[in-house]
């Protein structure tokens, strides 16, 4: 089982309580210029980004122990925001939001063609044509993860020649956008 | 070999579609459909970018056949600087956003609209939170 029915097991037994969607065809990924989950962003009332581009999630699991924390100090800062609005110590001014969400270069952008290309074609059966894709969007973009990811998710690193782990070793490592929160919130 | 054109919402296979070397004919009657764009006098347009063709380019983009209006979308696409992928063995194309419509929005900080399913279907947009706060998490189970 691949692709977006893979997610329903998740989001069935973490039953939330807030709109959970399904995107295969990455289109959030290319309007918000993400290149790796997790990505959170802070989208006030009237629609602006006011703080964007968290490499978080709310529960971390550790691979090994197979232990779940809940990442408290980021839910506070959230709930800080809820409370606070404008006024809260973590929204980012809006040059910082700017460099943290970037915005897309021509060769992401054309990178983010040939992935979305590739994702249709492994979608209607044509895995061979997808993995040229990819290929060709991994080249102009290596350190997109989103892509990476999702082409060695949906074939496997020996079409790629590179493994998850050689792929760090080479381009760096995988999140290299950190979590930036101030020590004292607000309220 | 049927055509495919795949852009950032849409999937069609428009049956008057032509390929012809580089080129990749459509009729104006399926080109929004397939594409957004419309060809109106004042030039290509898509939602409210017109993009004016020149007579030259307009000569090599343009074509009058069978009675219709033809536009070359992978040329057209060329020069305006949208981008574009395709696949020969499938005859499969994509076509992404132009440079005014990928600049400008997110360097704003104006949070892009879209609208995708939930589990059971049902579809939910950004934009229906308007007026309450959105917390916006990308995940993926890799």
């Amino acid at each position: 089982m691949k692709g977006a029915e893979v997610e329903r097991e998740f989001i069935e037994a973490a039953k939330p309580e807030h709109p959970s969607l399904l995107d295969p065809r990455f289109i959030v990924a290319e309007l918000y210029n993400t290149r790796n989950v997790p990505a959170v962003f802070w989208i006030d009332e009237e629609g602006w980004i006011v703080r964007g581009n968290d490499p978080v999630y709310a529960v971390r699991r550790n691979r090994e122990t197979g232990e779940t924390t809940i990442n408290e100090r980021y839910l506070e800062a959230v709930r800080d925001w809820v409370r606070a609005g404008p006024a809260s110590a973590y929204l980012t001014p809006s040059t910082e939001t700017q460099r943290r969400v970037g915005s897309s270069d021509e060769a992401n952008q054309q990178a983010m063609a040939h992935f979305r290309l590739g994702v249709y074609l492994d979608r209607h059966g044509h895995h061979e044509q997808a993995v040229a894709q990819f290929k060709s969007a991994l080249e102009l973009k290596p350190d997109n993860w989103n892509y990476r990811r999702q082409a060695y998710n949906l074939g496997s690193a020996d079409e790629y020649g590179m493994t998850m782990q050689e792929a760090m070793q080479t381009v760096g490592p995988m999140y290299a956008m950190p979590l930036e929160l101030p020590e004292v919130p607000s309220t | 070999m049927p055509v495919t054109i795949v852009t950032s919402e849409t999937e069609t296979s428009p049956p008057g579609a032509r390929r012809e070397g580089a080129a990749l004919w459509l009729r104006s009657d399926e080109l929004l459909a397939s594409t957004g764009w419309e060809i109106k006098p004042e030039g290509v347009c898509r939602g409210e970018i017109c993009v004016p063709l020149p007579e030259d380019r307009a000569g090599a983009l343009l074509a009058e056949r069978d009675g219709a209006t033809w536009l070359d979308v992978a040329g057209f696409a060329g020069y305006v600087g949208q981008t574009a992928a395709h696949d020969d063995a499938t005859e499969t194309w994509y076509f992404g956003p132009g440079p005014e419509e990928r600049r400008g929005q997110l360097d704003m900080l104006d949070a892009p609209d879209f609208e995708l399913p939930d589990l059971e279907g049902r579809m939910h947009r950004l934009s229906d939170h308007r007026g309450k706060k959105v917390l916006l998490a990308l995940w993926a189970s890799w």
